[in-house]
């Protein structure tokens, strides 16, 4: 009897609204959840010599978390329904194996321990002693869960699902600084036993995922807004030539050398020690990659003021030649760590006053004692290390792992940066309309505000019952603060002045940046309680 | 826009420096009018009555005054953060001022203090300050004496005259602070009666044009329908897709308002309540709280606590009383491999049983990790140990030396004793992990390492005679003084228990954890209620198609939402096809 005249507006996507039922959209998020409870359920019963290991399951996801980002960016230049589907599948295995990793992990860590204090007659700690929130490693597993889980969720609408084409790769990235971090079991600071560890670190590991996604939706609303990726490339480039300043304790562009730290093996596995051997061939390539990304930053720079083609060309040309550069610094690194001997003639004798001062820390003594022992002693005395133990000491990947994360980090952004550069008007054309990605983008900075919001009382209702303080200005306490009054900051202006669209993305991508430092740069940089993870 | 310039260079002459320039950078920005109007509007006193109720306007007099109004209501004075981006058509046009002159100091200064910019601009100077105390080491943390040796002469004066080294309690942080709270009162009591008005006068009404200005619309005919069975069918549609319908009829048409979530409105306000509490929470906490640290061991008691003051590379300690004692009756340490060190990392949990005495008597606590012990407003905290390995208690192998009986193994409490068959007594007296014998063959010490345990026990025979003996773990030489046999017996420390010298516990009297643990639960509640739920609209007018043949009405339908437009956009959609389906 009736019928419409005019058709609501802002219907064109009709395959948007989930046609079948709100909990078959949500369908990989539950599979991956309810899979890899199964799956702890069935380590539990199997037992764990003969069940597969945590550090295999995380392979796994990592695998799994690559392949679907392949997938979800051919997706992006060739749209294609198979390839969707594949990326959105690969990804929720991703998610099953990230997260089975983590709860075998946790059994993993039970049965390691409580062989231990079985033995002393000790009597059974509580089960979440063991939840794997013990250090960084573990953090690491549980910030990309949090960030695939999130993809997955808002993958419920179609027209978000190509957003795993960034998330997933940032996803890896964290799960490839786990695995330069490695998986032994530490024994737990005591301090950390409480039950507000897994409420406290639970929402710290969800609210950085969430908060990595909101970056990503945010890169893309810059790239789908119009920004050139010339521009994206002198952003990148000066993030890469800051890693390659810092790493190697500054010497990469003041003395030409890239050097990596050494383990010596001790009775209780290994032990890393800050003495490091150079690795040749890296420093120089890296010299010549940060050369060419200078010659980026002047190139785009030239075309950006003045429009000029010639200039551009150059500096894609350049771009292009600094990935490959960059890519074989990578890998002369890695091939090298793996299979270098005789690593006694390339310690460089200048580290060995520091060397000294940290082995004389290490016996006990302070600061005092040790600048009265003097420079020649402290020498000699890691002389006579290196030449009674120097034949011990080995190379491993896991010696400087947020090093080697950050190289690669560099890479994948200059990488990036290349692709968004391929065909990007096809690129622009395929991406949801801004307006979706902004309120995409908004809705998941509220999630990342109120999560850290619960971060942020949770850590101090915790502090309070261990420690009898609320709030100590901690290094890891004000950076969580500094990044949420940065989202604060995000919608405040979004209501007063009605900034949203770019100047919100912005807000999202500084939020993020900071939500890395203090994930890692207050534990690697900084002095303070959280020094651990 | 002269308006605007006006105010900024009043602004100019009455801000502190770094707040001007901050806020001279965002005047610049788009987007202001909206705040100045509402600024004007609120604080001026002969103006209230615009923010209460709707008042002509100069300017360009749109569509439909009544609704433009009310539409500059939903930007101006909007209640939480809204997701729509303000639409240059909407904005009140500049108004001329009537009481300038009346405009006084105060009434500037209450206009900036209320603004959400001013909220924004001390968001921005904290995150400053804050990153500045983070990469400049406080003098509170372990290690800063180093640290403050190594800086240059002029780093030590710059940092220290302002107060960089302390920078969370030097004042103009504490200033900030308090701005900051004021400016959170004050922004909500401004915008609270916008908010408000969502709830207490809902608009039943819109126009056909204020209904597709919205950003989601649609119009539709319906043949064959009354006004009234059209109403009925659009009312049940918005039922089915959740929204509460509201039904008028006037001057011929029928206008229906359906909404959900209106109280997220006033979320926003619930979520500054609870950062305020927090922040009383905070300020009791600092002003009316006491706390210290208390050493002790088995048999100690003391009822002062220690408090330490530090003041740049110098560390005071503060004797502070206590209103009752505390004694140390038992310290003990869980470990998770018995042999192992009695560090941090091989503990499980360490754990000190207390007494307390004062006029109302005496009781007995527990204090151990993570598990603090509360008495009268103070609260005890395992905070740290003496890390100078002692025994909890001993277990000794007595061997006769003469008569050949068997050997018998007594346990021993620290500071306790026992009396064997024979009447021998044995107390456990003092125990040296690292035994040597010091000055004057007085048992010491080498190190706090489990090196050489031994117990040092003071033994008093049957006939009263008291003579001291020594109990080692290792075999000793053949002949060594301190293994001779004592009293008729040969002692051998079979086994102990590693215990530290020392706990330290902290005491904390804290006035402001209710408000603290009040308002942080309000905050994550009221957040999660605020960014996870919306307050969505929908107006629809039915007018009878004057044109159509038979009977027939013309539908518009429009609505919008203040957060989660995907969400709103999928129910508008499925409103739409229960109307029509």
């Amino acid at each position: 009897m009736s019928e419409v005249l005019q058709q609501p507006r802002l219907a064109q996507e009709s395959d948007d609204l989930p046609s079948t039922g709100i909990l078959r959209s949500y369908l990989p998020a539950i599979l991956a959840v309810v899979g890899s409870c199964l799956m702890v359920g069935l380590r539990m019963r199997v037992g764990g010599a003969s069940f597969i290991s945590d550090g295999a399951l995380m392979m796994l996801a990592l695998a799994c978390y690559l392949t679907a980002a392949v997938f979800h960016l051919t997706n992006l230049y060739a749209p294609s329904e198979m390839a969707q589907k594949v990326g959105l599948w690969l990804a929720t295995a991703g998610v099953f194996f990230n997260l089975s990793s983590w709860g075998v992990r946790w059994i993993n860590a039970r049965d390691h321990e409580l062989a231990i204090i079985l033995n002393n007659g000790g009597e059974m700690p509580w089960f979440f002693r063991y939840i794997p929130f013990a250090n960084l490693y573990d953090l690491s597993l549980a910030f990309a869960f949090g960030a695939g889980i999130t993809t997955l969720l808002i993958a419920h609408r179609k027209s978000f699902r190509f957003l795993g084409a960034l998330t997933l790769p940032l996803a890896s990235l964290i799960l490839l600084l786990a695995r330069f971090i490695g998986n032994e079991f530490i024994n737990l600071p005591p301090i950390l036993d409480s039950y507000w560890r897994p409420i406290h670190v639970g929402i710290a590991s969800l609210s950085y995922g969430v908060a990595l996604v909101c970056f990503a939706i945010a890169v893309v609303y810059l790239l789908k807004d119009g920004v050139k990726t010339e521009a994206m490339a002198i952003w990148s480039s000066i993030f890469a030539l800051s890693v390659f300043a810092t790493v190697s304790r500054f010497s990469v562009f003041t003395s030409g050398v890239y050097s990596a730290s050494t383990f010596l093996p001790v009775t209780s596995g290994r032990r890393p020690l800050p003495l490091r051997v150079d690795i040749p061939l890296v420093g120089p390539t890296l010299i010549v990659a940060g050369l060419l990304l200078v010659g980026v930053i002047i190139a785009f720079g030239i075309y950006l003021a003045k429009q000029d083609e010639k200039a551009r060309l150059w500096g894609h040309r350049l771009l292009k030649l600094s990935l490959v550069t960059q890519a074989s610094a990578i890998a002369l690194l890695v091939s090298q760590v793996k299979t270098m001997t005789d690593l006694v003639s390339r310690i460089d004798p200048r580290q060995y006053e520091r060397f000294g001062a940290w082995m004389a820390e290490q016996q006990g003594m302070d600061k005092a004692q040790i600048a009265q022992l003097g420079a020649d002693q402290l020498i000699r005395s890691s002389e006579q290390f290196v030449q009674q133990r120097g034949s011990q000491l080995f190379l491993s990947l896991n010696a400087n792992p947020v090093e080697l994360a950050a190289l690669i980090t560099a890479f994948a952004a200059t990488l990036f940066v290349i692709l968004f550069s391929f065909r990007t008007e096809r690129l622009r054309a395929t991406l949801p309309p801004l307006e979706k990605l902004d309120s995409l983008m908004y809705k998941t900075a509220s999630v990342a505000f109120a999560m850290l919001a619960m971060l942020l009382i949770t850590g101090a209702v915790w502090a309070n019952e261990s420690w009898g303080r609320y709030w100590g200005w901690d290094s890891k306490e004000t950076g969580a603060l500094v990044a949420w009054l940065t989202y604060a900051a995000f919608l405040h202006t979004r209501i007063a002045r009605g900034w949203s669209g770019r100047r919100s993305a912005y807000f999202a991508l500084l939020g993020f940046l900071l939500v890395i430092f203090t994930y890692l740069g207050v534990s690697y940089l900084l002095p303070g309680l959280h020094s651990y993870a | 826009m002269q308006n605007e310039k006006k105010d900024s260079s009043v602004l100019i002459h009455h801000s502190a420096f770094l707040v001007h320039h901050f806020l001279t950078w965002m005047t610049k920005a788009n987007g202001s009018v909206i705040m100045r109007s509402l600024i004007s509007s609120c604080w001026h006193p002969g103006r209230w009555s615009y923010a209460h109720g709707p008042k002509p306007h100069e300017g360009p007099v749109p569509l439909d005054e009544r609704e433009t109004l009310s539409r500059a209501y939903i930007f101006t004075l909007m209640s939480a953060i809204e997701e729509t981006k303000p639409d240059a058509s909407l904005r009140p046009a500049p108004r001329v001022r009537t009481g300038s002159n009346a405009s006084t100091l105060l009434t500037k200064l209450m206009r900036q203090l209320s603004s959400v910019r001013l909220g924004v601009s001390l968001l921005v100077l904290l995150v400053i300050l804050s990153m500045i105390g983070m990469l400049i080491m406080q003098q509170n943390v372990d290690g800063f004496d180093k640290y403050y040796a190594a800086l240059t002469p002029s780093q030590k004066l710059l940092y220290g005259s302002l107060g960089f080294f302390d920078i969370y309690h030097v004042w103009y942080f504490n200033a900030l602070l308090l701005v900051l709270s004021l400016n959170i009162v004050l922004a909500s009591i401004d915008r609270f009666p916008g908010a408000w008005r969502y709830i207490s006068r809902r608009k039943l009404e819109a126009s056909r044009p204020y209904i597709m200005n919205q950003p989601q619309h649609a119009t539709m005919m319906l043949e064959g329908e009354s006004r009234s069975a059209a109403a009925a069918r659009i009312a049940s549609a918005c039922r089915s897709v959740g929204l509460k319908p509201v039904v008028t009829e006037r001057e011929g048409r029928t206008y229906i308002f359906a909404e959900r979530g209106a109280w997220n409105r006033l979320g926003a306000y619930a979520v500054h309540v609870a950062l305020l509490t927090i922040f009383t929470g905070g300020f009791l906490t600092a002003q009316f709280g006491r706390d210290g640290q208390m050493p002790l061991q088995p048999g100690a008691s003391s009822s002062t606590m220690t408090n330490l003051a530090f003041e740049l590379d110098q560390v005071r300690r503060v004797p502070a009383p206590l209103p009752f004692t505390v004694t140390c009756l038992d310290i003990q340490q869980k470990l998770i491999e018995k042999d192992g060190s009695i560090q941090a990392n091989n503990t499980i949990d360490w754990l000190t049983r207390i007494k307390i005495t004062d006029e109302y008597g005496e009781r007995e606590g527990l204090v151990h990790l993570n598990e603090p012990y509360d008495y009268r407003g103070y609260r005890f905290f395992q905070a740290s140990f003496i890390s100078f390995g002692m025994a909890r208690h001993i277990t000794l192998q007595l061997t006769p030396t003469t008569g050949g009986g068997a050997p018998q193994q007594v346990t021993i409490k620290r500071d306790g004793s026992a009396t064997l068959a024979d009447g021998t007594k044995i107390a456990f007296e003092d125990f040296q992990p690292d035994f040597i014998l010091g000055q004057g063959g007085k048992p010491d010490s080498r190190s706090g390492e489990y090196n050489k345990p031994a117990a040092i026990l003071q033994v008093t025979t049957p006939s009263g005679e008291q003579k001291r003996a020594y109990a080692f773990q290792m075999e000793l030489p053949d002949g060594a003084p301190v293994g001779a046999p004592v009293a008729g017996y040969k002692f051998k420390l079979v086994d102990f228990e590693k215990v530290p010298l020392q706990h330290v516990l902290a005491i904390q009297k804290d006035p402001g954890k209710i408000p603290f643990y009040v308002g942080g639960l309000m905050l994550i509640l009221m957040l999660g209620a605020v960014f996870f739920f919306s307050h969505q609209r929908v107006w629809a007018v039915i007018e009878e198609d004057a044109e159509a043949t038979g009977s027939a009405v013309a539908v518009a339908l429009g609505g919008n939402t203040n957060r989660n437009k995907l969400g709103f956009e999928d129910r508008f959609k499925k409103l739409v096809k229960a109307i029509v389906g």
